[in-house]
């Protein structure tokens, strides 16, 4: 491994042990796409490394500012030696787990003692979560008695397997829902954190949940377009990114250069990225139409980078197309990363000109949150969470079409003053509204408003 | 030997009648019942929401998107315009200045007049229809004390340098709805407690819709320093 002088050595890996990083183009012959060719072959760590230590609270301070700092101080110490709990439904992998990895730390270095405990069940518990989980994303689904039956089975052998005794309990997502009944005869305060699009939920499963929701003190949600219309009050929290995680912290020049120069992306020329699972839903095939439309007027490399297609075999389809269009174009770089490639992406999102998402449906899109961190000039579809980033023509610019984006491509390949601009006031509302400090506040505020209603 | 004093000097470190107090404001959105995707639907919820969802969506959208200087003004503007695709009614909403309003009661009634006149001025307006609704949310506020404080010009100038934008915007913009008058808490203070009248009205001129609120700040420290100067 070579010493890129940083603590955290990125994954970039010249031992044999190393795999290929599937980096390819397609060749077309006749018509007919060809088999996968071989750009270059970068190498990437074959197993996730070492999770790094999480930061303080203190290093937060050179991104915030001291006064921001100071406040968040501030605001959290009525609160101290207060206790909270935050369950959910696992400790590894997902957006949840990697949240509450960063929130608990900073939230106990607050001096409120937070503890984060998850539920357990067999596989029959979690086929049906998996099931709800989807209807409540608008699939269908028929809930069965027996369905019923096994999730308050499963809610309540964690009952009694748990205590709550805290004097403020977070239960993330609809898993753990049912532990809500341990709170009858406490004083405490119980929050429920739902981080699914519950805006076209199955009504079964909605009806089956909806009362115990409505037990809690209040619930949050990540968009208004998800809430509905409860009993009970229902706070907003954007989601957020943390500045000083591996896919968002600043990098080094030489690391930066290494991993392109690993990728094969010329970074003397402009380069436009979009970095997103191979999934439909993120419309990779409009982003290489759009590059080819722009193409003709600007000169700049297409990356399209993401995973996804190793492990679901509906992504390992989009990723053939997308070779397959993108053709023997030497200036199309297409990567398939392992899903420990957080240096790499943010190496990459640093390197590029542009950012581009051109999802044709999204949650939140926290890529688009990490390009803007990284005050890149954005170009995303108004779409899902993208227009609560991207203010049109403020903070990135909004499309609606692959002639959209292909023309704003070229505007903002040649008009560079008006795209840092952009940048700036993008790196800027990340900064006030979507940060990891700025959530931290946010529960402490809950938890603050929450804990004075007793009063 | 002696020190020499300069008028400046001792202009800049008298002591005001009482010190000013630096003082800050969190806030937490909650989503309200309200939705809007037509003109009618909006008129509807700007009279019934609560008046936090006025303050949030004029006020306090303005410190949330305090970096950007122009085209910004309030969240209605920007639907109407960027959603519902009426310009006219978003150019009426933008000219709103959240300054002219001592209360959030008579903000309330001026949005409500100007999106009643531009529907009954563009009857076909009603019948368009939003992609995106306009979700009314509402903000609750914790006041912070910062524990800093001035006892004279120098020191002000120091702390207007230290505190965070949430606080300019605490003591600057969100101000008159405490007070209910048409100024700021740092004109009051320099006015009452160091009388200094230009200053203080100088600062009830600046342009907070053509300026960061960072600007904002740079602005009211120039104005102080020139008042040392």
């Amino acid at each position: 491994m070579q010493d890129l002088g940083r603590p955290t050595a990125p994954q970039l890996d010249s031992s044999s042990s190393a795999t290929e990083a599937s980096v390819r183009n397609t060749q077309t012959q006749g018509g007919t796409p060809a088999p996968a060719r071989e750009r270059r072959k970068p190498r990437i760590s074959e197993t996730p490394p070492a999770a790094p230590p999480a930061p303080r609270l203190a290093d937060y301070e050179s991104i915030i500012g001291k006064s921001q700092l100071d406040e968040l101080r501030f605001v959290a110490s009525p609160l101290r030696g207060k206790r909270v709990k935050m369950v959910n439904s696992t400790a590894m992998g997902g957006g949840v787990a990697e949240m509450l990895n960063r929130l608990v730390p900073l939230l106990d270095e607050l001096e409120i003692k937070t503890g984060w405990e998850v539920i357990t069940g067999g596989n029959d518990f979690f086929e049906v979560t998996k099931a709800f989980h989807n209807a409540l994303h608008g699939g269908e689904f028929t809930l069965t008695q027996q369905a019923r039956d096994v999730f308050m089975l499963h809610t309540e052998q964690n009952r009694k397997r748990m205590s709550f005794d805290e004097d403020l309990v977070v239960i993330h997502d609809p898993q753990p829902a049912g532990l809500i009944s341990s709170k009858a005869g406490k004083s405490s305060h119980w929050v429920w954190r739902c981080h699914i699009d519950l805006s076209h939920p199955n009504q079964d499963v909605w009806s089956f949940l909806r009362p115990m929701v409505e037990q809690y003190d209040a619930a949050v949600f990540s968009s208004p377009a998800f809430a509905h219309s409860l009993a009970i009050p229902q706070a907003l929290f954007y989601p957020c990114i943390d500045p000083l995680s591996e896919k968002n912290k600043d990098l080094d020049e030489k690391y930066i250069q290494e991993v392109c120069d690993n990728f094969g992306v010329d970074r003397s020329r402009p380069i436009v990225t979009q970095i997103s699972r191979f999934d439909r839903l993120k419309d990779p095939l409009g982003v290489i139409k759009a590059y080819k439309m722009a193409k003709k007027y600007v000169d700049f490399q297409l990356v399209l980078a993401g995973g996804g297609a190793s492990d679901d075999p509906e992504g390992a389809v989009v990723l053939r197309e997308v070779q397959e269009a993108a053709g023997d174009d030497p200036d199309v770089i297409i990567l398939e990363l392992p899903p420990w490639s957080a240096l790499e992406i943010n190496a990459l999102q640093r390197a590029s000109t542009i950012i581009v998402q051109k999802s044709l449906k999204e949650g939140f899109g926290l890529t688009v949150t990490e390009g803007l961190w990284k005050a890149k000039p954005t170009i995303a579809s108004a779409v899902g969470g993208i227009p609560t980033q991207v203010i049109d023509k403020h903070t990135g610019l909004l499309v609606h079409s692959v002639e959209g984006c292909a023309y704003q491509i070229r505007y903002l390949l040649t008009h560079s003053e008006f795209g840092a601009q952009l940048g700036r006031n993008g790196r800027e509302h990340v900064k006030e509204n979507f940060l990891m400090t700025t959530n931290a506040r946010r529960w402490v505020m809950l938890f603050r408003i929450l804990s004075s209603s007793n009063a | 030997m002696q020190t020499a004093i300069t008028p400046t000097t001792v202009f800049s470190t008298v002591q005001a009648k009482a010190p000013f107090e630096f003082k800050s404001a969190a806030h937490l959105l909650f989503i309200e019942r309200e939705r809007a995707s037509s003109i009618d639907e909006l008129l509807k919820a700007l009279q019934s929401c609560p008046e936090e969802s006025i303050f949030q969506h004029t006020f306090r959208t303005l410190e949330e998107h305090h970096f950007i200087k122009e085209g910004f003004s309030n969240d209605f503007a920007h639907w109407a315009y960027t959603e519902l695709g009426e310009v006219g009614l978003g150019e009426r909403l933008a000219s709103l200045d959240v300054r002219e309003f001592t209360s959030l009661a008579a903000l309330r009634a001026r949005l409500v007049q100007v999106v009643e006149e531009f529907a009954s001025e563009n009857p076909k307006s009603r019948e368009r229809t939003a992609p995106m609704p306009f979700y009314f949310c509402s903000s609750k506020t914790i006041v912070l004390q910062t524990q800093r404080h001035a006892a004279n010009l120098l020191e002000f100038i120091d702390g207007l340098r230290q505190v965070s934008l949430h606080s300019i915007h605490y003591h600057f913009i969100e101000a008159r709805l405490r007070r209910k008058l048409e100024s700021n808490d740092f004109s009051i203070w320099l006015l009452r407690d160091l009388g200094l009248e230009r200053e203080s009205a100088l600062l009830n001129h600046i342009d907070i819709y053509t300026s960061t609120l960072e600007g904002v700040r740079r602005k009211i420290i120039q104005i102080l320093q020139n008042a040392v100067h």
